[in-house]
């Protein structure tokens, strides 16, 4: 039988405290999420409280968003429904951290700045470096599978959850993966929560594989007066034995951002190990850039913060293509946007095929959809790439869907895991692929 | 008859027919006849697995890929390959490296294991220190799932939207469905490799050694320990020429930007001094290098010149806990009156204790299997895992309990059965005990009684 709002609000007051509810409508309002504001805000102090707010809440049918940093709670469609929003924000324990292990398991609430400042003591980092900085939290992070430039050396949070403890929809508390930087024991639940946007599972603990800090690093920025020029340093870099650490494109929009020198289109890289290799990757990759015409200028570490910073926008779009072809589709997407007034600065990862397209100006929501959505989504469909908009004004994200058509065999298969996991439409209901 | 097991040749169990696929189109069928008929199904590779993996103790239908173990795409500027699941995994990296590329994962059976076996069972190798396990090179899959459905999950492009399928499907242990095309990342041969081979006149020393190199913030490709019993055999038995009257001898390759591994190289001798090291040798060109290689890839062959019976373990601990466990191998060893020879990953914190026996002394074999499970159980205190490389088949089913609680289980059976809702796919493998009748996981008795094992 169903409790009445005021009841529910004491019960879930029982539980965290009546200090971490937040019932004013004020308040809820400024939680809102796209637009819907929550009807309690929840910050549990524990792994037991996690479970008892899911609990109740799969009980009653409520709906519950998780929330890291709320940096990205837009991200997805516009929620179903909503009730609670679960605030981890009080869960910042690092829990065990054995440097010579090279492992660490933090509480979800931790933020990447905290958790960076705790391994650098060490000379260690977590290789996760999402666009848009540190302060956003590691569950978060893992749930929406962010990562930045340095994934090319490092993989992505698929690669470095090791473990996690997480709570299912009805509150079960449950441990997938290993604490060991190898393990193959069981199937690898970790892989199957990152990016999972918090629909199966609200992560609570996570487990992550660290690597040494390099002692030396450099990086530099290749400005060519062609796309073509750019797209074959990227593929001499990727043909070649040098190893890079982050290799990436920026247009011209994204270097006027960034504050370097007007180019059609540049390259950044930087390398990470000793210094004696630093020198001599530098040189090679100088050589290689000065034979295709390019301009060579040294950067500082402070580079890679502003190429994040370089994506602040109402109107974020992601295209995945294949390596090979990103130099092509950026070419693709300067041209269908700005044939519509609207101005790009693209972001490009030349080593994974990843390009992201911070868009200004002001766009219609049909055009959006049927002109610029729509047939890009279409070309890079049919090369197995795909294009999700990350970030955009609520009247272009109901004009085309956020995510994209998933091939309706997979899409079947996603859809038993959410009704295995969640039968009850309890975690961010409506937000993710298809629906789920 | 050769189907009746894999390379863990204690556990037997014959199928009642093998068929051979030559497309997925035919697979999808064979799942979907299987399925109608409730019959057992069991996917085979090479059938090199080392868990009673590839063996059928239900009887059914065993599904051989042999025969599906053509290329079908390198595509360098993308920096991946598609495959079809029974492609020798040494045939990759050979069909690629004119290109200047290969395939990282490297199990030590690579020369006559499948990449089909290898995404999963999630295999790792000795290169896996710095380059990850199977799954960390496996971009895309087309699976045929126990339901019958051909699924194509992941690709060369990355970042798919919805759930990790790949990530998840790799290491299903052929529980969720048969591979049946696999796309994987190549990696550009580095610039340089540099093997070192140092000894050590105790295994404590070499073992304080690899946590030493790891918190120098050095990351070698290999970093592989071999104990004075197997120091001792392979000289014997390969004639490797690893220094006489080891103790342990720790095999240490480098590889990268010249510069780079000639810098870590030099650290790495000095820390190898600290802890008294009696000897280091660096390998001055490749054939140095394939001398020292040699007894390290052929220890697996040389084990029969020391014991005509033996188990092997897979458990792994916190690479900090390395000295901790060799000291509780050596005591389990002492303590069961058994030999324990030791040649595993160190750097993972991966172990590969032989217990050594002899199956012709009453008794032996009850003693072997105690301590066996003696160190898994010392490895899983340490904070460890069950398996770090060979899976958990039938051989560990038993022990999922050690590492994970019911709810945990639970779970696993749930995902389990979204892909097989029958049942049908390789049953009584990985999970304690099969959730066929379509209920979740039920805790079962932890142990089978010593006496059934043979
Ligand atoms: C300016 C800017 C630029 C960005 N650029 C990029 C980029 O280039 N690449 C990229 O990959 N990302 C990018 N992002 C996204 C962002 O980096 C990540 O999504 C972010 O790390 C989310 O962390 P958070 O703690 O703020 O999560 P939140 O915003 O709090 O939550 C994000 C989502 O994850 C769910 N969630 C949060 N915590 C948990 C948990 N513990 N368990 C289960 N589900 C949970 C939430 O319900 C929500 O759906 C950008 C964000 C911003 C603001
Ligand atoms: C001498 C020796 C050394 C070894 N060294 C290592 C090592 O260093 N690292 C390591 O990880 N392992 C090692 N192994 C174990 C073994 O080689 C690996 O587990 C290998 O990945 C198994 O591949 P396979 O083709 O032989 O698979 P099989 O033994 O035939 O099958 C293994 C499992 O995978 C399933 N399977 C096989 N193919 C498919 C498919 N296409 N679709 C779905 N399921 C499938 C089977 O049902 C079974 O459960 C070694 C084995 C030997 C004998």
């Amino acid at each position: 039988m169903a409790v009445s709002a005021p009841a529910l609000g004491d019960a879930f007051a029982a539980i965290v405290g009546g200090e971490h509810l937040t019932t004013a409508p004020s308040q809820l309002a400024a939680a809102a999420v796209e637009g819907v504001p929550p009807r309690w805000l929840a910050r549990p102090g524990s792994l037991d409280e996690v479970g008892r707010v899911m609990s109740l809440a799969s009980v009653e049918g409520l709906a519950v968003a998780p929330r890291g940093s709320g940096s990205a709670l837009d991200l997805g469609a516009p929620p179903a429904r909503l009730d609670v929003i679960l605030d981890l924000s009080r869960l910042t324990g690092v829990l065990e951290y054995v440097p010579a292990d090279m492992v660490a398991t933090v509480q979800a609430g931790v933020t990447l700045d905290l958790l960076a400042r705790e391994l650098c003591k060490h000379g260690q980092m977590l290789a996760l470096d999402p666009y848009g900085g540190g302060s956003r939290s590691v569950g978060g992070v893992l749930a929406t599978n962010a990562s930045g430039q340095r994934r090319f050396r490092y993989g992505t949070g698929r690669d470095l959850l090791l473990g996690a403890r997480f709570v299912q929809a009805d509150g079960t508390v449950t441990w997938g993966g290993s604490k060991v930087v190898k393990s193959v024991t069981g199937y690898d639940i970790p892989k199957l929560l990152t990016g999972s946007l918090g629909t199966l599972g609200v992560i609570v603990e996570a487990t992550l594989r660290l690597h040494p800090v390099q002692p030396a690093s450099g990086s530099w920025l290749f400005s060519f007066t062609s796309r073509e020029a750019a797209g074959s340093l990227a593929a001499a870099v990727l043909a070649s034995s040098l190893e890079p650490e982050r290799l990436a494109w920026l247009n011209a929009g994204a270097l006027e951002r960034v504050g370097s020198e007007r180019a059609e289109a540049a390259l950044a890289v930087s390398v990470a190990t000793v210094a004696e290799a630093v020198t001599s990757q530098g040189a090679l990759l100088g050589s290689m850039a000065s034979r295709l015409g390019a301009r060579v200028s040294a950067l500082d570490e402070g580079f890679w913060t502003r190429v994040g910073g370089g994506l602040a926008s109402s109107t974020v779009v992601k295209l995945a293509s294949e390596i090979r072809r990103l130099p092509f589709w950026a070419g693709e997407v300067e041209r269908v946007i700005s044939r519509h007034g609207l101005t790009v600065s693209l972001v490009g990862e030349a080593g994974n095929g990843i390009l992201r397209a911070a868009v200004e100006g002001s766009v219609s929501p049909d055009t959006w959809a049927r002109e610029i959505v729509a047939p890009l989504r279409e070309a890079l469909a049919a090369e197995g790439g795909s294009l999700v908009v990350e970030r955009a004004p609520l009247d272009l994200k109901r004009a085309a869907d956020v995510w994209g058509p998933v091939p309706e065999t997979a899409l079947a298969v996603m859809r038993r895991l959410k009704t295995e996991f969640d039968p009850r439409g309890v975690l961010n209901p409506g937000r993710f692929v298809g629906g789920l | 008859m050769a189907y009746e097991c894999d390379m863990h040749t204690f556990y037997k169990g014959a199928p009642d027919v093998v068929v051979l696929p030559e497309t997925t189109a035919q697979v999808a069928l064979l799942v979907r006849l299987c399925r109608r008929e409730h019959v057992a199904l069991v996917p085979r590779g090479s059938g090199t697995g080392l868990i009673g993996g590839a063996m059928a103790p239900h009887g059914g239908v065993m599904v051989s890929l042999t025969r599906m173990n053509r290329i079908l795409e390198l595509d360098f500027a993308n920096r991946c390959a598609t495959v079809q699941p029974g492609l020798i995994n040494l045939w990759l990296s050979q069909a690629t490296r004119d290109a200047g590329y290969y395939f990282a994962p490297d199990p030590s059976s690579q020369m006559v294991s499948s990449i089909g076996g290898n995404a999963s069972t999630n295999a790792g190798g000795p290169h896996c220190l710095k380059y990850g396990i199977t799954v960390n090179h496996v971009l895309g899959l087309e699976v045929v799932t126990g339901a019958g459905e051909i699924l194509s999950v992941g690709g060369k492009a990355h970042d798919h939207p919805g759930y990790d399928l790949t990530g998840a499907l790799v290491g299903g242990e052929g529980t969720l469905g048969l591979l049946t095309a696999i796309t994987v990342r190549l990696l550009h041969v580095p610039a340089g490799v540099r093997t070192l081979l140092a000894s050590f006149s105790a295994i404590d020393d070499a073992s304080e050694a690899v946590s030493a190199i790891v918190a120098a913030g050095i990351i070698p490709a290999a970093l592989e320990m071999i104990d004075e019993t197997f120091v001792r055999a392979i000289n014997e038995g390969v004639g490797a020429g690893y220094p006489k009257g080891a103790g342990a001898v720790l095999l240490i390759e480098l590889d990268g930007p010249a510069a780079e591994i000639e810098a870590q190289a030099g650290r790495i001798v000095q820390i190898c001094r600290d802890h008294a090291a009696l000897e280091i040798r660096v390998a001055q060109d490749e054939a140095e290098r394939a001398l020292l290689w040699k007894g390290r890839k052929e220890a697996a062959g040389v084990v029969g010149r020391m014991s005509p019976a033996w188990i092997l373990q897979d458990a792994v601990v916190p690479r900090s806990r390395l000295p901790e466990i060799m000291r509780e191998v050596q005591a389990i060893g002492a303590r069961h009156r058994l030999v324990i020879a030791n040649v595993f990953h160190a750097g993972d914190g991966n172990l590969h204790p032989m217990i050594l026996y002899n199956d012709l002394e009453p008794g032996e074999l009850e003693r072997a299997i105690l301590a066996n499970d003696e160190l898994l159980r010392a490895c899983l205190t340490m904070g460890g895992s069950v398996t770090g490389e060979h899976g958990v088949g039938l051989d560990k089913a038993s022990s999922m309990p050690l590492q994970f609680g019911d709810a945990d289980l639970n779970f696993m059976a749930r995902f389990r059965r979204v892909f097989d809702p029958d049942g049908i796919m390789n049953p009584g493998k990985l999970l304690p005990s099969h959730p066929a009748c379509g209920e979740g996981f039920r805790p079962s008795v932890p142990r089978l009684p010593a006496g059934a094992w043979v």
